[in-house]
């Protein structure tokens, strides 16, 4: 499954400054939300210090996420079901400000 | 084995009911119709549309509440790290570009205080570029200081406004010159606020601004707020943390943002498409100093009780100055309060401390040893009659 992860507001330091990331989600039995995929990035795309980015099993407090310009809180947070050609963005408030 | 509390067991689930999550609305709370596509504060929903020109409204009223600013008034705009700075000067952009009756009307100068010296000359150069070129892309001119230089040399402004050299690598060696190495992190802090405020009315006096815009937003103000209370500042927090801080007779510091949240920024800048500066920080215990805690504090309260900030800062809002305070502090300018025949909470402090660090005669008489103790207290304390108290404590800290 093809989507479309981007990193920004510092985030994208943890990721060897590269902001948009084109990823194919291998194929698995069950659905992928964004539980999964955060485990995913931590395995293949996160650089460096994963405390930066992730705390007990979800994104740290400080980092706010959209699905298609939408805030995950309206979609359920962590058990959103993504969709081929989703657009997911990280947004760190931390770095800096 | 202690058995006390094992009758509570089965009743944990009915004491520690959980708090059940307030539904979201499938509409935008403004409109009514649209699809919302944000949440702020926890609970408010709000479409693309009504949120960015809810954003807007919410700057420009701050503003125009306060009708300090007037036509054509010059106004030195303090550019930081971080989404905040990016949101105030889109503000700016579009609030000059207008065509409406309400456009903005005065002329921001930007400034940028480079003090990141956890950097390395690279990463301290492409800093500055970055920062030229996001201000260079709303159409201002960036202008730059370094703090350490500033710090050093506090009366050679022009020279040092846009000078080549931003940075050196003893830096943190001038800084250390001004500031002595054995104070503690908390009063490190309190006093590089205290020269930060102090740089930019310099330099917005160099420019002849009237005003100073500062990105503090909410969740700076509240912990600021509670900060200051612990550090004994209590009586200056509605000019510390209030919209205007009218200390200077010449210049004001504004602070046009703080009534946004971090969220809501951030969101308005991901949604125009704007790029925020960010930087590597060193990470910072928070245990080390006062400032560092109540940021803790406040932050993981907050995650929590997505109404600590508007409380706490709304309860700021009620606080005012004392009008009967007519001596200034002369390091932080903010009002001293004038001791009349009642014994203040901060004389008593003072006392208290001086007398435990006195070494006791006792060959006098207990009468002799409390007149003397007595007169060499008056004595100490007339010294430091023209400082607040919470400069009492980082005076000696530092060479002015």
């Amino acid at each position: 499954m093809k989507i479309t992860v981007e990193f920004s507001g510092g985030a994208e330091l943890l990721f060897n400054n590269k902001k948009s990331h084109d990823v194919d989600l291998p194929d698995k039995d069950t659905n992928w939300t964004i539980a999964n995929l955060l485990l995913w990035i931590k395995d293949n795309l996160l650089q460096e210090r994963p405390e930066l980015f992730l705390q007990d099993n979800s994104v740290r407090p400080g980092i706010l996420v959209l699905v298609n310009d939408t805030d995950w809180e309206l979609l359920g947070c962590l058990d959103y079901k993504i969709e081929p050609r989703d657009k997911i963005i990280f947004i760190s408030t931390l770095h800096g400000g | 084995m202690c058995s006390v509390g094992d009758d509570f067991d089965n009743q944990t689930e009915k004491l520690m009911q959980k708090a059940t999550l307030t539904k979201l609305s499938d509409t935008c709370n403004k409109c009514r119709a649209e699809k919302p596509c944000i949440v702020l504060r926890g609970k408010d929903t709000y479409c693309k549309n009504c949120f960015l020109i809810n954003t807007v409204h919410k700057f420009k009223a701050s503003l125009g509440k306060s009708r300090l600013i007037h036509l054509n008034d010059r106004v030195l705009v303090w550019y930081q790290i971080g989404h905040p700075s990016v949101a105030l000067l889109h503000f700016l952009r579009t609030g000059l570009d207008l065509s409406t009756p309400k456009k903005l009307r005065f002329h921001p100068i930007i400034l940028f205080v480079y003090d990141q010296y956890q950097l390395n000359n690279k990463e301290g150069k492409e800093l500055i570029e970055n920062a030229k070129r996001i201000v260079s892309s709303f159409g201002f001119d960036c202008n730059f200081i370094s703090f350490a230089d500033y710090v050093s040399n506090p009366e050679n402004v022009p020279n040092l406004l846009n000078s080549e050299s931003l940075f050196a690598e003893n830096d943190i060696e001038k800084l250390n010159l001004v500031i002595h190495k054995t104070s503690s992190r908390t009063n490190r802090n309190d006093i590089k606020s205290l020269l930060r405020k102090k740089l930019l009315i310099d330099v917005a006096k160099y420019w002849k601004c009237k005003f100073v815009f500062t990105p503090e937003i909410s969740i700076d103000i509240a912990s600021n707020l509670l900060s200051n209370i612990s550090l004994g500042r209590g009586s200056h927090v509605s000019i510390d943390t209030g919209f205007c801080d009218d200390r200077d007779d010449e210049v004001r510091i504004l602070k046009p943002l703080r009534q946004f949240d971090m969220k809501e920024l951030a969101l308005y800048n991901n949604f125009n498409r704007l790029e925020s500066l960010s930087v590597r920080k060193s990470a910072v215990n928070p245990y080390s100093s006062v400032q560092d805690l109540m940021a803790k504090f406040v932050i993981e309260l907050q995650k929590d009780f997505p109404a600590t900030v508007t409380t706490i800062v709304k309860t700021g809002d009620k606080l005012s100055l004392d009008k009967n305070a007519e001596v200034k502090c002369k390091l932080c300018k903010g009002p001293v309060s004038v001791s009349d025949d009642l014994v203040t909470s901060q004389q008593s402090t003072n006392f208290s401390r001086f007398v435990s660090n006195e070494l006791v005669d006792c060959n006098k008489s207990r009468q002799e040893r409390f007149s003397t103790i007595c007169n060499k207290f008056d004595q100490t304390n007339n010294e430091n009659e023209l400082l607040c108290y919470s400069c009492t404590r980082i005076y000696g800290n530092f060479m002015l």
